[in-house]
């Protein structure tokens, strides 16, 4: 605990070096954030006793940064009092310095010791990060340079071990990027031409006396973006080597399988028009800084970033049936190599002035995904399976189209409609029985009532038939929200499976709860019953159990 | 847990002192994928907002259509320039050109795709809003409701003087 007392002693020498300010030295910049998240769990008499130890769990992060010159620092501390919020990654407990680091930033130099953050492209090969409602933070603690000698191009290197709860797993990391700006080093002027490539190796010993069997597992990776005008586009390619393969979390030592990744990008966007495209297909590419940890629900220890390429919704009935990528090879309980799919989106303002217009113009948004398991023959005894065709679509597991039609009448009403069409293979996708079929419907009015005063008001339908007990068939929901001012709002939302068969499971996921911002500083509170399900951010989800009760979060900066 | 909440007592009170004034030293990427120094573009007594947003945060889009529909007003009025700073990480990253034009947006956008300007200024949520003059923060705000860019307008006139 000593630790703390330091920090705090820390913290008291800019009150005595601030009350000087006339001397106009500079003393270098602290800043900082505070962000809490607590709940109080409570027994539900309709969905049970919540029957888990410490009913009331808060997460805790505390970041201090301080820059002098060209020399930066930061420590966060992070505290899961008495215990982390539901399921959370369990090595997320106590009390503990999270993430620190010190380094040196210039125009062309940059180094940083301790634990930092990278991305190599798109991070299909590497990427850390952190997201406090996931529970994820696998930053990389070792070093990390980078050196710039023109503006276009950047070298870098890095070497250590990636963050594991309060600790650091087992697997060495190193780490080689260089991006090459070649539109500025061949002087064209209007089309934009780089290139990356990058190198990331884990080296990991375990006893294992196979052969084939090697502590360090390289990967590549080389990709170029281009722009011309109005159009757009990128291609990727990475090539993980061969790895021993791992089941259910157990390694199978006389196996061996490399992997690999494509990832194709399009996209043309001029004025009130805008379009996307993207392919991807990976081949045994979850790739893990610990070999152990290959089949931990808690989305850790992951060295590269593969999330779900879907569009993420924004109501509570469109977030049920979530995609989430699949990236490894499995030959139990179902044989799985990897996803081949893609998306587009469109993005397009019917203008000003016309019939569809109106006064204000309309904006849509559409989007399509489609993703499939690769295609392979496979021997589910022996664990082999034979290479699968560039562009072999297996089983299904997800397709969706999405339609946004956002409208503004007046300078006062303004209004969204939403429709969202899933396939959803929950055999694939969760590993459980069943497809999905499903719709959702959705409107939301929101009228300005003057002096930042607004109410908002959400009511939607999924039309579903799907057979998994806990969310079968059909929901409402509906939401309405005040505004007193941009600083205090008020809410109150439920979802209700009204159309469960199981009389006992037509329940009520309710909240109700407000919020207040004032500058830096963002109080919110609520009470309410969750669904059980997946809690999703970006493309990765962390399940959460049914649950009821308070919940408080609170976030400053300074 | 008590050496904690020393910690953070001790913390409220050296933020009276202290404050997240300037934006950070930083390099950032243009949606063109060129790279600006962070502290030129409010230098010169140039007012600018910064916005923070992402393709899939809803209060953040209706926040800069709002804007966008008086945005020719204010610059006219005020000289004030907006960067709409999206925070996307590669997962959604592509779609912010197309959203953006496909939006019609007229300012500035920048991306910061592994949040590394998002962590320095300590916003673990968004949208969240910047008035800044000559590398100083002047005025923070974060989330959305309906109405509040008059709000911000108020500020923008306040500090374009």
């Amino acid at each position: 605990m000593n630790r703390y007392k330091l920090i705090a002693a820390l913290l008291c020498t800019p009150l005595i070096v601030f009350s000087q300010e006339d001397d106009k030295k500079d003393y270098g910049k602290l800043s900082g954030g505070i962000e809490s998240n607590s709940q109080y769990y409570v027994d539900d008499s309709k969905t049970g006793d919540f029957e888990e130890d410490d009913p009331f769990r808060s997460n805790n992060y505390l970041r201090l940064n301080y820059d002098y010159k060209n020399w930066f620092a930061h420590i966060q501390v992070e505290s899961y009092e008495p215990n982390a919020i539901l399921n959370f990654y369990p090595k997320y407990k106590g009390t503990d310095v999270g993430t620190f680091a010190v380094g040196y930033k210039s125009s062309k130099f940059e180094a940083t010791l301790g634990h930092f953050y990278e991305q190599f492209g798109s991070g299909l090969i590497l990427r850390s990060w952190e997201d406090r409602q996931l529970g994820i933070n696998n930053s990389i603690r070792g070093a990390n340079v980078k050196y710039r000698p023109t503006n276009a191009l950047e070298f870098s290197a890095l070497y250590g071990r990636q963050r594991d709860g309060f600790e650091v797993s087992d697997g060495s990391i190193y780490g080689f990027n260089a991006e090459i700006g070649l539109s500025s080093l061949f002087k064209l002027e209007t089309t934009g031409l780089d290139l990356g490539l990058s190198y990331v190796g884990r080296d990991e010993d375990l006893d294992i006396s196979n052969p084939n069997f090697e502590s360090l597992t390289n990967a590549f990776s080389a990709r170029i973006d281009f722009t011309e005008g109005n159009l757009y586009s990128s291609i990727e390619y990475v090539k993980k080597g061969e790895d021993v393969y791992s089941e259910l979390g157990n390694i199978i030592e006389d196996r061996y399988f490399d992997g690999s990744a494509w990832l194709f990008n399009f996209g043309y966007a001029k004025s009130g028009l805008g379009i996307d495209a993207t392919f991807r297909r990976m081949e045994n590419m979850a790739f893990f800084s610990e070999r152990d940890e290959s089949a931990n629900v808690f989305n850790q220890n992951y060295l590269n970033f593969i999330p779900a390429l879907t569009k993420q919704h924004d109501y509570g009935l469109t977030n049920i049936f979530v995609y989430q990528s699949q990236p490894r090879l499995t030959f139990n309980p179902i044989f799985k190599s990897g996803e081949i799919g893609g998306q587009v989106d469109i993005f397009y303002n019917i203008k000003k002035g016309t019939t569809l217009g109106g006064k204000y113009g309309t904006k849509l948004a559409f989007n399509y995904a489609t993703w499939s398991g690769l295609k392979g023959n496979f021997n589910i005894n022996d664990r082999t399976y034979e290479d699968t065709e560039f562009f072999g679509f297996g089983e299904k597991y997800f397709e969706e189209f999405s339609l946004d039609i956002k409208k503004k009448w007046s300078p006062k009403w303004s209004s969204i409609v939403s429709i969202v069409n899933t396939f959803y293979n929950a055999r694939f996708v969760e590993d459980r029985i069943g497809e999905v079929n499903a719709t959702a419907l959705v409107g939301e009015v929101t009228r300005k009532l003057g002096n930042g005063k607004s109410v908002r008001a959400e009511v939607s339908h999924l039309f579903s038939d799907d057979e998994t007990s806990e969310r079968a068939k059909n929901w409402a929901g509906g939401t309405l929200e005040y505004n007193f001012s941009s600083r205090l709002s008020v809410f109150a939302t439920d979802i209700w499976n009204y159309g469960n068969p199981d009389e006992d499971r037509q329940i009520h996921y309710y909240t109700f709860g407000g919020s207040f911002t004032k500058g830096a500083t963002r109080v919110m509170a609520s009470y309410g019953r969750q669904r059980g399900g997946l809690v999703c951010v970006g493309g990765i989800c962390r399940f959460v159990p049914e649950n009821t009760g308070f919940s408080l979060s609170l976030s400053t900066s300074f | 847990m008590r050496t904690l909440i020393t910690l953070l007592l001790t913390l409220t009170i050296s933020t009276t002192t202290l404050a997240q004034d300037v934006l950070p030293k930083m390099q950032i990427e243009t949606l063109k994928g060129a790279n600006i120094n962070l502290e030129d573009i409010s230098s010169n007594d140039q007012l600018v907002v910064v916005s923070l947003w992402a393709t899939w945060c809803v209060p953040c889009k209706n926040e800069l259509d709002a804007i966008n529909d008086v945005y020719d007003d204010w610059v006219e009025e005020t000289n004030v320039k907006l960067y709409a700073v999206s925070v996307d990480d590669s997962r959604t990253v592509k779609r912010v050109k197309p959203l953006v034009s496909g939006k019609g947006w007229e300012f500035d956008i920048l991306l910061d795709t592994n949040s590394d300007l998002k962590r320095k200024l300590n916003a673990p949520t968004i949208p969240l809003t910047l008035l800044v003059k000559n590398n100083k923060i002047l005025y923070r705000h974060s989330g959305y409701t309906p109405g509040s860019e008059d709000e911000l307008y108020e500020k923008i006139k306040e500090f374009s003087k």
